[in-house]
């Protein structure tokens, strides 16, 4: 919705919406159809297909392509009813190590998401309310993290706040102590912040700036606050992209891997860092695909929100 | 750089200094030096590592300064070949993932056909499912098509990553190429191919090019994928890091880090315009 928005009407009457209007021949039809089908085959091929054979891999049924995987790993239950057996969830959803983990993750994935559309927000409308030098100076800011690979970043955000960091090492200055927070859920929440506050910006700013200002004004004219018009008239008016931002920064977050592993703990970690070390450290791939289908649960209710945040905004163009 | 697609709504008069505005204007600026701690601090902290030599704990700066962990850098065989192997990978990865997907982008953008929302969807799906998951599933797969550290298989993994920015980007450039124009080239007698090589493109090449650099950057940074499929027989920058860290010196890993970042901050420093322009958030709404 947000080019939509600043074409000038005459323009939006010419341009038919993406895929839509002018009768299509068949021939048409069909060329569209082969000419998406490549990455959708891809797609289908090494990632549905994966995650079926997993699927069942996790229920147990180790025939045919899960084989090679069934011998490799260790622990693995087989099973003992046609449809398979539940007995890999069982053990762990019982393990006192991956409940601790699934508990973090959820903690961690709430706090930062919250705390980046927070920020995401408030730099978003500073700019769109205020505008300015300091503005243009925060976001320029918030997109610094776009530009560094996680690795680094990772890696230097546990440096950052470690035992001889900078933090400790200003305020034993002072002769203070500042506690050490590399390798604690602390960093792991810093360092997912960081890194997602750059696609939440872009997302938000882009999504605010075309909320009309007429609307605003006409907001102010009819006498409601500052605040007033945020909640009721600017947020409203620019939920879509807010809620895509939303989505995205928790899916990458809950996923997440490079970040926790580098500045997290060992345990309890986030459930990517114990995915990986089951499937490769510990040899128990059944056990790792346990772990990732509960991630996956988790995404798709997120993902769930974008896609009905999407529709929604289709409806309102009167495009479905 | 800031994202300035629209006027800010504040008239430019300045108001006078009243107790109130000096709070909120200290409170905003305490808000800025807090957000350069938070996102510089930690990159500046780490950039000094590189030419630090003896570090006193608590000193702000070194004890000295030297260019030695450049040189074991530049000098170690197994960094030197994690290097280049990225630079294999990542246009490579590029290439291939611009094949595939360029015309789909097209497709989506221009054409209606049955399961055309579908299509959207599912491509979404590699983007909603949590990247370490999808590769322990895949891995399984691999094993038994052999492409356990093998080139095809980080290729797969490395274009998988690269799909959604390749398809979405370039729909939203091609859907925002006013049809209009189009027409009016056919009218002048210009053929298709025509059409869409000298109107079409050249307007879509902005998103086109974004998405080409995030595709590369996305390829160049991946790490958990190419560790699980790749490790130990192909390294590459990303994944040698992890044994960096381990293994070597801090300033030694502050060295690679600095190189390691050198192609993303240049390829974003050139598409900047572009992604701060709309392009990247334009790509990330289905229509």
């Amino acid at each position: 919705m947000t080019t939509t928005l600043q074409k000038p009407a005459e323009l939006q009457q010419t341009v038919p919406p993406a895929g839509a209007t002018r009768p299509k021949r068949l021939g048409q039809r069909a060329v569209g159809f082969f000419m998406a089908l490549p990455p959708i085959l891809l797609i289908a091929l090494f990632v549905g297909f994966p995650i079926v054979l997993a699927f069942g891999f996790s229920i147990g049924l180790t025939g045919g392509l899960n084989h090679t995987i069934a011998t490799i790993g260790q622990n693995v239950h087989e099973a003992d009813a046609w449809w398979g057996t539940l007995a890999a969830y069982q053990e762990m959803f019982t393990n006192k190590r991956f409940l601790g983990d699934l508990l973090v993750t959820v903690i961690v994935t709430l706090v930062s998401t919250a705390t980046v559309i927070f920020l995401a927000l408030g730099i978003g409308l500073y700019l769109k309310l205020k505008g300015g030098r300091m503005a243009r100076l925060l976001s320029g800011l918030a997109i610094v993290p776009l530009f560094i690979p996680v690795v680094i970043a990772s890696w230097a955000i546990l440096t950052f706040y470690s035992g001889t960091g900078f933090l400790r090492s200003v305020f034993a200055l002072f002769g203070l102590d500042f506690p050490v927070w590399a390798f604690t859920m602390v960093t792991v929440i810093i360092g997912s912040v960081w890194t997602s506050l750059p696609f939440a910006v872009l997302m938000v700013s882009s999504g605010l700036q075309s909320v009309p200002n007429a609307m605003i004004e006409a907001a102010r004219d009819a006498g409601a606050g500052s605040l007033r018009t945020i909640v009721s008239v600017i947020v409203p008016m620019a939920a879509v992209p807010i809620i895509i931002a939303t989505t995205f920064t928790a899916i990458g977050i809950v996923g997440s891997f490079t970040v926790p592993y580098f500045t997290g703990p060992n345990s309890p970690n986030m459930l990517g860092v114990d995915m990986s070390n089951y499937f490769s450290a510990f040899n128990q791939p059944q056990q790792s695909a346990v772990m990732a289908f509960t991630v996956f649960l988790i995404a798709s209710g997120i993902a769930a929100l974008y896609v009905w945040a999407n529709f929604r905004s289709a409806k309102e163009q009167g495009k479905v | 750089m800031a994202i300035s697609t629209g006027s800010p709504i504040a008239s430019r008069t300045r108001r006078p200094l009243t107790p109130d505005s000096i709070f909120r204007r200290v409170l905003v600026g305490l808000f800025v030096v807090l957000m350069v701690v938070f996102i510089l601090g930690p990159l500046l902290w780490l950039g000094v590592r590189a030419f630090a030599g003896n570090w006193t704990y608590p000193n702000l700066l070194p004890d000295d300064w030297t260019l030695r962990w450049w040189q074991v850098v530049v000098n170690d065989g197994a960094l030197g070949i994690a290097v280049q192997n990225s630079l294999f990978f990542a246009p490579l990865t590029v290439l291939v993932s611009a094949i595939i997907c360029l015309p789909a982008a097209y497709a989506f953008a221009r054409f209606d056909f049955p399961g055309r929302r579908f299509f959207l969807i599912s491509l979404f799906a590699t983007n909603a499912f949590p990247k370490m998951g999808l590769f322990v599933t895949l891995a399984a797969l691999f094993y038994a098509l052999n492409l356990m550290n093998t080139i095809l298989g980080i290729l797969v993994v490395h274009v998988l990553g690269t799909v959604v920015f390749m398809t979405w980007i370039p729909a939203a450039a091609f859907a925002a190429v006013p049809r209009n124009l189009e027409e009016a080239a056919r009218d002048a007698g210009a053929s298709k191919l025509r059409v869409f090589a000298s109107v079409t493109l050249p307007m879509a090449l902005p998103g086109i090019i974004v998405a080409a650099v995030m595709s590369f950057l996305a390829s160049f940074d991946e790490a958990q994928g190419t560790y699980l499929v790749g490790a130990p027989a192909f390294m590459t920058m990303p994944t040698q890091m992890y044994s960096l860290v381990l293994n070597y010196p801090t300033q030694v890993a502050a060295v690679f880090s600095i190189l390691l970042a050198i192609p993303s901050v240049a390829l974003m420093l050139a598409a900047h315009k572009h992604i701060l322009g709309g392009q990247l958030a334009e790509g990330f709404q289905i229509k």
